[in-house]
């Protein structure tokens, strides 16, 4: 659906190149939610314009459906962009204009008749769940209702894309919440491939399929979103795992093991879907000669999904211990944990 | 010989319609010629819709140049070319090409200003959504910026009441060049204090009415 390819962005800056986006390699596929996930100034938003081409790479090129877009003339480009939404961290409403006629906003631009527009208008805004707004100005609304008028209004000429660009930055965690909730039904109801760039891991925790993790222009990583919560390679997605999951053993924990002086037999157990974690290890304790402490654990959501880890010693002999590792490794995945990593 | 104000108010009526007149063709000529001007500004500049150095360029030394010259300057300056578009170079008709001359650069900027208040996304998001430029100039610059666009056209009427007083050099009446050649040169003082008045009234007026469309205008 959207290839970037060998994609960079270079731009001037005082004399010297930088490079906001450096050779991205990404394939988001039809009707998946991508996230790309980095701090600020990694390049995220440079990233999402080259799709529609707010922003002409410098190199590489950016296939929108196997269409290279800086191929095409003026109008054709803007008959495309009209099949790609796009919607901001700031709203960017038409003050002057209600919520119905923002929304129609798209629609008239193409000259569609008026009786068409109100029924389109109407339907959007009931989908986003707006309808008893439609005579209101923008100013009148919350963050919440405001970024739906946006949806809606990305919404209002049924495009295959839809570009999140910080879509939920500027709301509180609630709206966050109800935000991506509305995202999410929009990818499920109309199919729409949503392409979504943030600095939040909860926000991609919550409704992307796949991410990429962006640092200095670069794509550092990029997979399922369980493989990068369970398995993060790159400091900088450990980094962002953690913000949303604690993955240290709590230093007393540590100090704890230490005193006992056996710190060899502990181990990390990642499990998705809660009936994976604790019944293998109750298993565990009744199949094989060991006994399983748990030290400390921590569940999360994913997508709905629960996802976690356990942290426990084992305590038996090594013959047996290492039979649990093979057993249980089946189901989920296992690593020891060394006493400096946690 | 003193004058009797009573006797003198139709004089006065004459002076604030020269007054009303020329205040008036001048602002509706030099918004037509400074609205575009303000818009070429804002869609040519760097990083703008349209941009283009060379135009924009161009058109801003323009107007910096006629912005620079005192109005009384321009006054004289431009007889030559009054007298050409006019057919004479005296009267109300007269004052009204140096007034447009002087008011539709300050108007381009005005509105150029006006424009640059608008959003950078709001912008950006109508490209984003395809709309040509000049879908976005009609449908959201100018929507967007117009009740900052009338509240600075309020300021370039009231400025244009001020200079118009200047106008009696090339004998284009009004208010002003009564307070002047009467009041000021023959010491009517009443006469003087009249006029000026209803030149206080006026700009008054014209504040209130502009203020109020303004705000009517943010929300339709
Ligand atoms: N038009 C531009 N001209 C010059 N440099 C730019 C331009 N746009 C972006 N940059 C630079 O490119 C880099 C990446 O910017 P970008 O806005 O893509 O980052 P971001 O990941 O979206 O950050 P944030 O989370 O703060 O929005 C930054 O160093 C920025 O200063
Ligand atoms: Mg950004």
């Amino acid at each position: 659906m959207i290839q970037f390819e060998q994609v960079s962005k270079v731009y001037q800056h005082n004399g010297s190149d930088l490079r906001a986006v450096d050779q991205v390699d990404l394939t988001v596929h039809k009707g998946e939610i991508f996230g790309v996930i980095g701090f600020s100034g990694a390049g995220k938003s440079t990233l999402i314009r080259l799709v529609n081409l707010l922003e002409r790479p410098t190199e590489g090129r950016v296939l929108v459906n196997g269409e290279d877009l800086t191929q095409l003339s003026k109008p054709d480009l803007r008959q495309v962009r009209k099949r790609i939404g796009m919607i901001f961290q700031h709203f960017n409403l038409l003050e002057s204009k209600t919520v119905h006629h923002n929304v129609a906003f798209p629609l008239s631009l193409s000259g569609t008749p008026k009786k068409e527009i109100d029924q389109r208008v109407a339907e959007i805004l009931e989908f986003v769940g707006l309808s008893d707004k439609a005579k209101q100005y923008p100013e009148e609304l919350s963050g919440g209702q405001k970024q739906r008028v946006g949806i809606a209004r990305a919404l209002a000429t049924s495009p295959e894309i839809l570009l999140c660009d910080e879509a939920t930055s500027a709301l509180d965690p609630e709206t966050t919440k109800s935000i991506l909730k509305l995202l999410r039904k929009v990818r499920d109801e109309y199919g729409i491939t949503i392409l979504m760039i943030t600095h939040e891991m909860n926000v991609v925790r919550e409704v992307c399929d796949r991410i990429a993790v962006m640092e200095s222009g670069r794509v550092i990583e990029k997979g399922s979103i369980f493989d990068l919560f369970s398995n993060p390679q790159h400091p900088t997605t450990q980094n962002f795992v953690r913000t949303v999951m604690e993955n240290d053993i709590p230093a007393s924990i540590l100090d704890g093991i230490e005193k006992r002086g056996s710190a060899r037999n502990i181990y990390r157990v990642t499990f998705v879907d809660e009936s994976a974690g604790e019944p293998v290890l109750s298993q565990v304790a009744k199949k094989f000669d060991v006994e399983v402490n748990v030290l400390f654990g921590q569940i999360t959501e994913l997508q709905g999904v629960p996802f976690g880890h356990l942290v426990v010693e084992l305590q038996g002999p090594d013959q047996e211990i290492l039979r649990v590792i093979n057993h249980i490794q089946q189901r989920v995945s296992v690593q020891e944990v060394t006493s400096h990593a946690g | 010989m003193q004058v009797n104000l009573m006797d003198f108010w139709p004089r006065i009526w004459e002076a604030t319609y020269q007054t009303l007149l020329m205040v008036g063709i001048s602002l509706a000529a030099a918004t037509l010629i400074g609205l575009p001007l303000g818009i070429i500004l804002v869609v040519t500049r760097q990083g703008g819709l349209l941009e283009n150095k060379t135009l924009f360029r161009a058109f801003s030394s323009v107007v910096n140049f006629f912005r620079s010259i005192p109005f009384i300057i321009l006054l004289v300056a431009i007889l030559p070319f009054t007298r050409l578009i006019v057919g004479s170079s005296i009267g109300t008709a007269a004052a009204v090409v140096p007034l447009v001359i002087f008011s539709a650069p300050y108007i381009a900027r005005l509105v150029e200003s006006s424009l640059l208040e608008v959003k950078p996304g709001v912008i950006e998001a109508a490209e984003a959504m395809g709309a040509t430029p000049w879908q976005i100039i009609r449908r959201v610059y100018i929507p967007e910026a117009l009740s900052s666009i009338v509240l600075n056209l309020t300021i370039a009427t009231i400025g244009l009441v001020g200079a118009s007083a200047m106008a009696g050099f090339v004998g284009g009446g009004g208010l002003g060049d009564l307070a002047i050649s009467y009041g000021y040169q023959r010491f009517e003082t009443d006469i003087m204090i009249a006029t000026v008045l209803l030149l206080v009234l006026i700009v008054q007026i014209t504040q209130t009415i502009g203020n109020f469309t303004s705000k009517k205008i943010r929300r339709q």
